[in-house]
Protein backbone atom coordinates (compact mmCIF):
# COMPACT_ATOMS: atom_id res chain seq x y z
CA UNK A 1 0.00 0.00 0.00
CA UNK A 2 1.59 3.35 -1.12
CA UNK A 3 0.63 6.43 0.67
CA UNK A 4 1.85 10.36 0.39
CA UNK A 5 4.00 10.58 3.64
CA UNK A 6 3.15 14.23 3.62
CA UNK A 7 -0.37 13.15 4.07
CA UNK A 8 -0.50 11.84 7.43
CA UNK A 9 2.13 14.06 8.93
CA UNK A 10 0.71 15.61 11.61
CA UNK A 11 0.03 19.24 11.90
CA UNK A 12 -0.85 21.94 14.16
CA UNK A 13 -4.02 21.96 13.93
CA UNK A 14 -4.30 18.20 15.20
CA UNK A 15 -1.91 18.82 17.67
CA UNK A 16 -3.88 21.77 18.91
CA UNK A 17 -6.88 19.70 18.60
CA UNK A 18 -5.44 17.34 20.88
CA UNK A 19 -4.22 19.97 23.62
CA UNK A 20 -7.90 21.44 24.15
CA UNK A 21 -9.06 17.89 24.33
CA UNK A 22 -7.03 16.75 26.86
CA UNK A 23 -8.75 19.06 28.91
CA UNK A 24 -11.59 16.64 29.09
CA UNK A 25 -9.01 13.72 30.19
CA UNK A 26 -11.00 12.80 32.78
CA UNK A 27 -14.71 12.88 31.30
CA UNK A 28 -15.42 9.54 31.56
CA UNK A 29 -13.10 8.79 34.95
CA UNK A 30 -14.21 5.23 36.13
CA UNK A 31 -11.92 3.42 38.98
CA UNK A 32 -11.52 0.37 36.48
CA UNK A 33 -9.15 1.97 33.68
CA UNK A 34 -9.36 5.57 35.11
CA UNK A 35 -8.45 8.02 32.27
CA UNK A 36 -8.51 5.64 29.30
CA UNK A 37 -11.58 7.08 27.63
CA UNK A 38 -10.63 10.49 27.82
CA UNK A 39 -6.77 9.53 26.61
CA UNK A 40 -8.47 8.04 23.62
CA UNK A 41 -10.87 11.01 23.13
CA UNK A 42 -7.52 13.43 23.16
CA UNK A 43 -5.28 10.97 20.70
CA UNK A 44 -8.11 10.94 18.37
CA UNK A 45 -7.51 13.67 16.25
CA UNK A 46 -3.85 12.33 15.16
CA UNK A 47 -5.20 8.64 15.14
CA UNK A 48 -7.63 9.78 12.17
CA UNK A 49 -5.40 11.29 10.65
CA UNK A 50 -2.69 8.83 10.77
CA UNK A 51 -4.84 5.70 9.96
CA UNK A 52 -6.99 7.74 7.24
CA UNK A 53 -7.15 5.11 5.00
CA UNK A 54 -6.21 2.20 7.18
CA UNK A 55 -9.73 0.74 9.17
CA UNK A 56 -8.23 -2.07 10.52
CA UNK A 57 -5.02 -0.44 11.62
CA UNK A 58 -7.02 2.52 13.61
CA UNK A 59 -9.32 -0.12 14.91
CA UNK A 60 -6.48 -1.85 16.82
CA UNK A 61 -5.06 1.61 17.72
CA UNK A 62 -7.88 2.36 19.13
CA UNK A 63 -8.51 -1.16 21.31
CA UNK A 64 -4.92 -0.32 22.49
CA UNK A 65 -5.39 2.93 23.51
CA UNK A 66 -8.45 2.15 25.92
CA UNK A 67 -5.59 0.11 28.58
CA UNK A 68 -5.73 1.63 31.68
CA UNK A 69 -4.34 5.10 31.73
CA UNK A 70 -3.70 7.95 35.12
CA UNK A 71 -1.32 10.44 35.04
CA UNK A 72 -1.85 13.99 35.41
CA UNK A 73 -4.08 16.28 33.90
CA UNK A 74 -2.12 19.21 33.20
CA UNK A 75 0.70 16.96 32.18
CA UNK A 76 -0.73 14.67 29.93
CA UNK A 77 -0.03 16.44 26.65
CA UNK A 78 4.14 16.04 26.45
CA UNK A 79 2.55 12.21 26.66
CA UNK A 80 0.61 13.34 23.94
CA UNK A 81 2.57 14.26 21.75
CA UNK A 82 5.03 11.68 22.32
CA UNK A 83 3.05 9.37 21.38
CA UNK A 84 0.84 10.71 18.51
CA UNK A 85 4.69 11.10 16.80
CA UNK A 86 5.42 7.82 17.59
CA UNK A 87 2.28 6.83 15.59
CA UNK A 88 3.68 9.05 12.95
CA UNK A 89 6.42 7.27 12.42
CA UNK A 90 4.31 3.94 12.60
CA UNK A 91 6.33 2.56 15.77
CA UNK A 92 5.83 -1.03 16.90
CA UNK A 93 2.37 -1.32 18.77
CA UNK A 94 4.23 -2.65 21.93
CA UNK A 95 6.92 0.25 22.54
CA UNK A 96 4.22 2.58 21.89
CA UNK A 97 2.30 1.14 24.72
CA UNK A 98 5.48 0.86 26.61
CA UNK A 99 6.72 4.81 26.36
CA UNK A 100 2.73 5.58 27.14
CA UNK A 101 3.22 3.05 30.72
CA UNK A 102 6.66 4.40 30.92
CA UNK A 103 5.65 8.02 31.26
CA UNK A 104 2.26 8.28 33.06
CA UNK A 105 4.00 7.58 35.94
CA UNK A 106 6.85 9.88 36.25
CA UNK A 107 4.49 12.54 35.09
CA UNK A 108 2.01 12.07 37.13
CA UNK A 109 4.45 12.85 40.11
CA UNK A 110 5.58 15.12 38.88
CA UNK A 111 2.05 16.60 38.10
CA UNK A 112 1.11 16.06 41.68
CA UNK A 113 4.23 18.11 43.26
CA UNK A 114 4.31 20.93 40.59
CA UNK A 115 0.75 21.28 40.41
CA UNK A 116 -1.21 20.28 43.31
CA UNK A 117 1.53 20.71 46.03
CA UNK A 118 3.05 23.88 44.44
CA UNK A 119 1.56 25.77 42.44
CA UNK A 120 -2.14 25.52 43.65
CA UNK A 121 -1.47 26.28 47.50
CA UNK A 122 0.57 29.49 46.34
CA UNK A 123 -1.76 30.74 43.94
CA UNK A 124 -5.09 29.95 46.10
CA UNK A 125 -3.09 31.00 49.41
CA UNK A 126 -2.64 34.23 47.96
CA UNK A 127 -6.25 34.92 46.77
CA UNK A 128 -7.39 33.53 49.97
CA UNK A 129 -5.16 35.89 51.66
CA UNK A 130 -6.98 38.39 49.87
CA UNK A 131 -10.61 37.06 49.93
CA UNK A 132 -10.06 36.52 54.17
CA UNK A 133 -10.10 40.39 54.18
CA UNK A 134 -12.78 41.16 52.14
CA UNK A 135 -11.19 42.22 49.10
CA UNK A 136 -13.08 40.69 45.84
CA UNK A 137 -10.17 40.51 43.75
CA UNK A 138 -8.92 37.83 46.10
CA UNK A 139 -10.68 35.12 43.61
CA UNK A 140 -10.12 36.74 39.99
CA UNK A 141 -6.08 37.12 41.13
CA UNK A 142 -6.33 33.16 42.35
CA UNK A 143 -8.31 32.32 38.43
CA UNK A 144 -5.81 34.38 36.42
CA UNK A 145 -2.46 33.61 38.43
CA UNK A 146 -3.36 29.22 38.16
CA UNK A 147 -4.80 29.36 34.81
CA UNK A 148 -1.96 31.42 32.82
CA UNK A 149 0.31 28.69 34.12
CA UNK A 150 -2.08 25.53 33.60
CA UNK A 151 -3.02 26.88 30.25
CA UNK A 152 1.00 27.29 29.40
CA UNK A 153 1.76 23.74 30.38
CA UNK A 154 -1.32 22.21 28.40
CA UNK A 155 -0.48 24.16 24.94
CA UNK A 156 3.21 23.87 25.84
CA UNK A 157 3.33 20.27 26.48
CA UNK A 158 1.96 19.64 23.42
CA UNK A 159 4.76 20.87 21.42
CA UNK A 160 7.10 20.03 23.54
CA UNK A 161 6.08 16.37 23.15
CA UNK A 162 5.81 16.05 19.67
CA UNK A 163 8.73 17.96 18.58
CA UNK A 164 11.33 16.14 21.14
CA UNK A 165 9.39 12.81 20.77
CA UNK A 166 11.29 9.90 21.75
CA UNK A 167 14.32 12.38 22.77
CA UNK A 168 12.46 13.61 25.82
CA UNK A 169 11.94 10.71 27.29
CA UNK A 170 15.37 10.18 28.22
CA UNK A 171 15.32 14.27 29.22
CA UNK A 172 12.17 13.82 31.63
CA UNK A 173 13.45 10.48 33.17
CA UNK A 174 16.74 12.50 34.77
CA UNK A 175 14.77 15.26 35.33
CA UNK A 176 11.85 14.43 37.64
CA UNK A 177 13.61 14.35 41.17
CA UNK A 178 15.29 17.42 40.08
CA UNK A 179 12.19 19.19 39.41
CA UNK A 180 10.28 17.30 42.53
CA UNK A 181 12.43 18.70 44.63
CA UNK A 182 13.01 22.43 43.45
CA UNK A 183 8.75 22.07 43.84
CA UNK A 184 9.24 20.96 47.13
CA UNK A 185 11.77 23.69 48.05
CA UNK A 186 9.22 26.49 46.80
CA UNK A 187 6.46 24.35 48.39
CA UNK A 188 7.28 24.01 52.29
CA UNK A 189 8.53 27.92 52.30
CA UNK A 190 5.26 28.58 51.48
CA UNK A 191 3.82 26.23 53.63
CA UNK A 192 5.39 27.23 56.59
CA UNK A 193 4.00 30.86 55.95
CA UNK A 194 0.43 29.84 55.86
CA UNK A 195 0.91 27.44 59.31
CA UNK A 196 2.06 30.98 60.27
CA UNK A 197 -0.79 32.74 59.08
CA UNK A 198 -3.92 30.86 58.90
CA UNK A 199 -3.99 28.67 61.89
CA UNK A 200 -6.13 30.56 64.55
CA UNK A 201 -5.28 28.72 67.94
CA UNK A 202 -4.56 30.79 70.82
CA UNK A 203 -5.13 29.89 74.59
CA UNK A 204 -6.96 31.63 76.94
CA UNK A 205 -6.16 30.16 80.62
CA UNK A 206 -4.52 32.19 83.00
CA UNK A 207 -2.08 31.38 85.46
CA UNK A 208 -2.31 32.49 89.17
CA UNK A 209 0.84 32.58 91.39
CA UNK A 210 -0.17 33.73 94.31
CA UNK A 211 -1.49 37.19 93.64
CA UNK A 212 0.48 37.51 90.34
CA UNK A 213 -1.55 36.56 87.03
CA UNK A 214 -0.32 35.18 84.05
CA UNK A 215 -2.02 34.85 80.34
CA UNK A 216 -0.43 31.87 79.35
CA UNK A 217 -0.46 32.81 75.37
CA UNK A 218 0.70 36.47 75.54
CA UNK A 219 2.78 36.17 78.75
CA UNK A 220 4.43 32.62 78.18
CA UNK A 221 3.79 31.13 74.57
CA UNK A 222 4.58 34.12 72.83
CA UNK A 223 7.58 34.83 74.74
CA UNK A 224 9.06 32.16 73.63
CA UNK A 225 7.83 31.48 69.79
CA UNK A 226 4.65 33.17 68.90
CA UNK A 227 3.00 30.24 66.14
CA UNK A 228 4.07 27.78 68.95
CA UNK A 229 0.57 26.31 69.04
CA UNK A 230 -0.27 26.32 65.27
CA UNK A 231 2.82 24.88 64.31
CA UNK A 232 3.11 22.47 67.05
CA UNK A 233 -0.73 21.59 66.39
CA UNK A 234 0.35 21.04 62.56
CA UNK A 235 2.77 18.50 63.33
CA UNK A 236 0.39 16.53 65.30
CA UNK A 237 -2.05 16.21 62.56
CA UNK A 238 1.17 15.12 60.35
CA UNK A 239 2.30 12.79 63.18
CA UNK A 240 -1.17 11.30 62.97
CA UNK A 241 -1.43 11.06 58.83
CA UNK A 242 2.10 9.15 59.29
CA UNK A 243 0.12 6.92 61.72
CA UNK A 244 -1.96 5.89 59.00
CA UNK A 245 -4.98 7.78 60.52
CA UNK A 246 -7.82 8.73 57.18
CA UNK A 247 -8.12 12.65 56.73
CA UNK A 248 -12.02 11.97 57.27
CA UNK A 249 -11.28 10.18 61.03
CA UNK A 250 -8.52 12.95 61.59
CA UNK A 251 -11.18 15.90 60.52
CA UNK A 252 -13.47 13.81 63.72
CA UNK A 253 -10.55 13.77 66.34
CA UNK A 254 -9.79 17.61 65.14
CA UNK A 255 -13.60 18.25 66.27
CA UNK A 256 -13.97 16.49 69.30
CA UNK A 257 -10.44 17.94 70.83
CA UNK A 258 -11.72 21.26 69.89
CA UNK A 259 -15.32 20.99 71.26
CA UNK A 260 -13.58 19.10 74.60
CA UNK A 261 -11.43 22.17 74.31
CA UNK A 262 -13.96 24.54 74.77
CA UNK A 263 -15.48 22.73 77.76
CA UNK A 264 -12.62 23.21 80.01
CA UNK A 265 -11.70 26.57 78.61
CA UNK A 266 -8.34 25.40 77.03
CA UNK A 267 -8.92 26.68 73.38
CA UNK B 1 -35.36 30.92 47.52
CA UNK B 2 -36.13 28.74 44.70
CA UNK B 3 -34.42 30.65 42.02
CA UNK B 4 -31.33 31.17 44.22
CA UNK B 5 -31.32 27.40 44.99
CA UNK B 6 -31.40 26.57 41.31
CA UNK B 7 -28.67 29.27 40.49
CA UNK B 8 -26.79 27.35 43.39
CA UNK B 9 -27.32 24.26 41.84
CA UNK B 10 -26.45 25.31 38.26
CA UNK B 11 -23.54 26.51 39.96
CA UNK B 12 -22.48 23.42 41.61
CA UNK B 13 -22.85 21.25 38.72
CA UNK B 14 -20.69 23.23 36.73
CA UNK B 15 -17.74 23.25 39.21
CA UNK B 16 -18.44 19.65 39.85
CA UNK B 17 -17.14 19.62 36.37
CA UNK B 18 -14.76 21.56 36.70
CA UNK B 19 -13.05 19.56 39.26
CA UNK B 20 -12.47 16.75 36.96
CA UNK B 21 -12.68 18.48 33.52
CA UNK B 22 -11.12 21.66 32.20
CA UNK B 23 -10.60 22.37 35.33
CA UNK B 24 -10.19 26.55 35.48
CA UNK B 25 -10.25 25.91 39.58
CA UNK B 26 -13.18 27.78 39.99
CA UNK B 27 -14.93 24.90 41.66
CA UNK B 28 -12.15 25.61 44.63
CA UNK B 29 -13.73 27.56 47.55
CA UNK B 30 -12.26 31.16 47.21
CA UNK B 31 -14.05 31.29 44.56
CA UNK B 32 -17.16 29.22 45.27
CA UNK B 33 -17.49 31.33 48.71
CA UNK B 34 -17.64 34.76 46.04
CA UNK B 35 -20.36 33.11 43.74
CA UNK B 36 -22.62 31.59 46.86
CA UNK B 37 -22.23 34.89 47.96
CA UNK B 38 -23.17 36.93 45.71
CA UNK B 39 -26.45 34.71 44.39
CA UNK B 40 -27.81 34.91 47.80
CA UNK B 41 -27.06 38.74 48.59
CA UNK B 42 -24.19 38.63 50.95
CA UNK B 43 -20.83 39.10 48.68
CA UNK B 44 -18.00 39.90 51.53
CA UNK B 45 -19.26 37.02 53.65
CA UNK B 46 -19.07 34.71 50.94
CA UNK B 47 -15.39 35.80 50.58
CA UNK B 48 -14.37 35.26 53.76
CA UNK B 49 -16.25 32.27 54.23
CA UNK B 50 -14.37 30.83 51.04
CA UNK B 51 -11.18 31.99 51.84
CA UNK B 52 -11.45 29.90 55.09
CA UNK B 53 -12.78 27.28 53.38
CA UNK B 54 -10.10 27.54 50.52
CA UNK B 55 -7.50 27.38 53.79
CA UNK B 56 -8.89 24.00 55.10
CA UNK B 57 -8.82 21.72 51.33
CA UNK B 58 -5.39 23.36 50.79
CA UNK B 59 -4.25 19.93 51.29
CA UNK B 60 -7.46 17.91 49.96
CA UNK B 61 -6.43 17.58 46.25
CA UNK B 62 -6.59 14.07 44.64
CA UNK B 63 -3.29 12.89 44.72
CA UNK B 64 -2.47 9.97 42.05
CA UNK B 65 -6.44 9.62 41.77
CA UNK B 66 -7.09 9.60 45.83
CA UNK B 67 -10.44 11.62 46.70
CA UNK B 68 -10.39 13.34 49.47
CA UNK B 69 -13.92 14.91 51.49
CA UNK B 70 -15.57 17.00 48.35
CA UNK B 71 -14.35 20.38 47.71
CA UNK B 72 -17.34 21.55 45.63
CA UNK B 73 -20.15 20.53 47.47
CA UNK B 74 -18.05 21.47 50.69
CA UNK B 75 -17.55 24.71 49.34
CA UNK B 76 -21.24 25.59 48.35
CA UNK B 77 -22.82 24.29 51.21
CA UNK B 78 -20.42 25.87 53.57
CA UNK B 79 -20.71 29.23 52.42
CA UNK B 80 -24.50 28.79 51.86
CA UNK B 81 -24.89 27.87 55.18
CA UNK B 82 -23.01 30.22 56.96
CA UNK B 83 -24.82 33.19 54.83
CA UNK B 84 -28.08 31.51 55.66
CA UNK B 85 -27.92 31.07 59.43
CA UNK B 86 -25.94 33.67 59.99
CA UNK B 87 -23.16 31.53 61.50
CA UNK B 88 -19.51 32.59 61.87
CA UNK B 89 -17.28 31.42 58.92
CA UNK B 90 -15.34 28.90 61.07
CA UNK B 91 -18.75 27.82 62.55
CA UNK B 92 -19.35 26.89 58.74
CA UNK B 93 -16.40 25.04 58.14
CA UNK B 94 -17.10 22.62 60.91
CA UNK B 95 -20.93 21.93 59.40
CA UNK B 96 -19.22 21.58 55.81
CA UNK B 97 -17.16 19.01 56.40
CA UNK B 98 -19.42 16.55 57.44
CA UNK B 99 -21.59 17.17 53.93
CA UNK B 100 -18.50 16.82 52.27
CA UNK B 101 -17.35 13.51 53.18
CA UNK B 102 -20.64 11.92 52.58
CA UNK B 103 -20.63 13.33 48.93
CA UNK B 104 -17.53 11.71 48.66
CA UNK B 105 -18.69 8.64 49.51
CA UNK B 106 -21.24 8.66 47.23
CA UNK B 107 -18.95 9.84 44.28
CA UNK B 108 -16.69 7.41 44.27
CA UNK B 109 -19.43 4.71 44.51
CA UNK B 110 -20.44 6.81 41.10
CA UNK B 111 -16.85 6.19 39.76
CA UNK B 112 -16.73 2.67 40.13
CA UNK B 113 -20.37 2.31 38.15
CA UNK B 114 -18.51 4.65 35.74
CA UNK B 115 -17.23 1.58 33.79
CA UNK B 116 -20.40 1.02 31.85
CA UNK B 117 -18.65 4.12 29.80
CA UNK B 118 -15.34 2.31 29.64
CA UNK B 119 -17.09 -0.85 28.36
CA UNK B 120 -19.53 0.95 25.57
CA UNK B 121 -16.00 2.58 24.50
CA UNK B 122 -14.61 -0.37 24.11
CA UNK B 123 -17.95 -1.50 21.96
CA UNK B 124 -17.47 1.05 19.63
CA UNK B 125 -13.32 0.84 19.23
CA UNK B 126 -14.00 -2.91 18.26
CA UNK B 127 -16.26 -1.21 14.79
CA UNK B 128 -13.63 1.74 14.57
CA UNK B 129 -16.05 3.99 15.62
CA UNK B 130 -14.26 7.36 16.57
CA UNK B 131 -17.51 9.48 16.73
CA UNK B 132 -19.28 7.06 19.69
CA UNK B 133 -16.05 7.28 21.58
CA UNK B 134 -16.09 11.06 21.61
CA UNK B 135 -19.26 10.89 22.37
CA UNK B 136 -19.22 8.67 25.11
CA UNK B 137 -16.51 10.11 26.59
CA UNK B 138 -18.23 13.43 26.74
CA UNK B 139 -21.41 12.16 27.81
CA UNK B 140 -19.07 10.96 30.87
CA UNK B 141 -20.04 14.52 32.57
CA UNK B 142 -23.54 14.68 32.23
CA UNK B 143 -24.46 12.16 35.45
CA UNK B 144 -22.52 14.17 37.35
CA UNK B 145 -23.45 17.36 36.59
CA UNK B 146 -26.84 15.63 37.74
CA UNK B 147 -25.60 14.86 40.91
CA UNK B 148 -23.73 17.67 42.01
CA UNK B 149 -26.35 20.22 41.09
CA UNK B 150 -29.26 17.74 43.37
CA UNK B 151 -26.86 17.64 46.07
CA UNK B 152 -26.43 21.56 46.45
CA UNK B 153 -30.51 22.09 45.76
CA UNK B 154 -32.57 19.36 47.65
CA UNK B 155 -30.64 20.86 51.25
CA UNK B 156 -30.57 24.57 50.33
CA UNK B 157 -34.65 24.42 48.91
CA UNK B 158 -35.78 22.41 51.27
CA UNK B 159 -33.62 22.99 54.60
CA UNK B 160 -32.64 26.45 54.57
CA UNK B 161 -35.17 27.06 57.03
CA UNK B 162 -34.73 23.57 58.74
CA UNK B 163 -30.95 23.75 58.91
CA UNK B 164 -31.33 27.83 60.82
CA UNK B 165 -33.26 26.01 63.52
CA UNK B 166 -31.37 23.32 63.99
CA UNK B 167 -28.06 25.57 64.00
CA UNK B 168 -30.10 27.73 67.17
CA UNK B 169 -30.66 24.62 69.02
CA UNK B 170 -27.21 23.29 69.32
CA UNK B 171 -25.86 24.24 72.71
CA UNK B 172 -23.16 27.04 73.07
CA UNK B 173 -19.95 24.62 74.14
CA UNK B 174 -21.00 22.87 70.84
CA UNK B 175 -20.87 25.97 68.45
CA UNK B 176 -17.83 27.58 70.38
CA UNK B 177 -16.04 24.09 70.00
CA UNK B 178 -16.82 24.24 66.23
CA UNK B 179 -15.43 27.58 65.82
CA UNK B 180 -12.21 26.57 67.08
CA UNK B 181 -12.42 23.20 64.93
CA UNK B 182 -12.99 26.00 62.09
CA UNK B 183 -10.10 27.41 62.88
CA UNK B 184 -7.42 25.08 63.57
CA UNK B 185 -8.89 22.92 60.89
CA UNK B 186 -6.50 24.52 58.32
CA UNK B 187 -4.03 22.39 59.53
CA UNK B 188 -5.26 19.20 58.47
CA UNK B 189 -4.71 20.50 54.95
CA UNK B 190 -1.31 21.56 55.50
CA UNK B 191 -0.64 18.31 57.57
CA UNK B 192 -1.37 17.01 54.23
CA UNK B 193 0.88 18.86 52.21
CA UNK B 194 3.91 17.56 54.44
CA UNK B 195 2.88 13.80 54.79
CA UNK B 196 4.14 13.75 50.88
CA UNK B 197 6.62 16.82 50.69
CA UNK B 198 8.22 17.13 53.88
CA UNK B 199 11.61 15.21 53.92
CA UNK B 200 14.42 15.44 56.18
CA UNK B 201 16.63 17.29 53.90
CA UNK B 202 13.81 19.86 53.54
CA UNK B 203 12.53 20.82 57.01
CA UNK B 204 14.23 23.95 57.56
CA UNK B 205 12.74 25.28 54.17
CA UNK B 206 9.42 24.53 56.04
CA UNK B 207 11.01 26.75 59.15
CA UNK B 208 12.11 29.09 57.24
CA UNK B 209 8.74 30.45 55.83
CA UNK B 210 7.48 29.59 59.17
CA UNK B 211 9.97 32.66 60.85
CA UNK B 212 9.96 34.85 57.99
CA UNK B 213 5.74 35.11 58.70
CA UNK B 214 6.33 34.98 62.90
CA UNK B 215 9.02 37.28 62.83
CA UNK B 216 9.30 39.66 60.06
CA UNK B 217 5.41 39.59 59.22
CA UNK B 218 5.85 38.78 55.15
CA UNK B 219 3.19 38.46 53.16
CA UNK B 220 2.84 35.25 51.11
CA UNK B 221 4.15 36.60 48.12
CA UNK B 222 7.36 37.70 49.13
CA UNK B 223 7.27 34.19 51.16
CA UNK B 224 6.81 32.80 47.62
CA UNK B 225 9.59 34.70 45.65
CA UNK B 226 12.16 34.10 48.89
CA UNK B 227 11.35 30.61 48.08
CA UNK B 228 11.37 30.68 44.49
CA UNK B 229 15.34 32.64 45.29
CA UNK B 230 16.28 29.96 47.14
CA UNK B 231 15.20 26.78 45.17
CA UNK B 232 17.29 28.51 42.51
CA UNK B 233 20.07 28.51 44.84
CA UNK B 234 20.31 25.30 45.41
CA UNK B 235 20.00 24.36 41.64
CA UNK B 236 22.80 26.74 40.20
CA UNK B 237 25.00 25.31 43.31
CA UNK B 238 24.45 22.15 42.69
CA UNK B 239 23.28 21.51 46.36
CA UNK B 240 20.46 19.75 44.93
CA UNK B 241 21.64 15.26 44.37
CA UNK B 242 19.91 14.00 41.38
CA UNK B 243 18.89 10.40 41.06
CA UNK B 244 21.75 9.17 41.79
CA UNK B 245 23.37 10.74 44.51
CA UNK B 246 25.34 12.57 42.59
CA UNK B 247 25.52 16.47 42.48
CA UNK B 248 23.64 18.49 39.95
CA UNK B 249 26.24 20.50 37.95
CA UNK B 250 24.13 21.53 34.83
CA UNK B 251 20.86 21.72 33.73
CA UNK B 252 17.96 18.71 32.71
Amino acid sequence: MAYNSNDKKLSKKELYSMAWRSLFLQASFCYERMQAGGWLYSLLPALKKIYKDRKDDLKKAMKDHLEFFNTHPFLVTPILGIIAAMEEKGEDRDAIRGVKIALMGPLGGIGDAIAWLTILPICAGLGASLAIQGNAFGPILFLILFNVIHFALVFGGINYGYNTGLNALASLKTGTKTISSLASIVGLTVVGALIASYISMKTPLVIHAGKAKVALQTGVLDKILPNMLPLAFTFFIYWLLKKGLSPTKIIGIIILFSIVCKYFGVL
Amino acid sequence: MLIKALLIALYAGLAGIDLFDVQLHFHRPVVTGAIVGLILGDFEKGLVVGATLELVWMGMVPLAGAQPPNVVIGGVLGTAFAILTKVDPKVAVGLAVPFAIAVQAAITFILTVYSWFIHKADKYAEEGNAKGVEFINLAGMIPLFIFYALVAFLPLYFGADAAKSIVNSIPKVIIGGLQVAGGIMPALGFAMLLKIMLKREFIHFLLLGFVLVTYFKLSLIAVAIIGIIVAAYSYFNGNLKNDDGEAITDGI
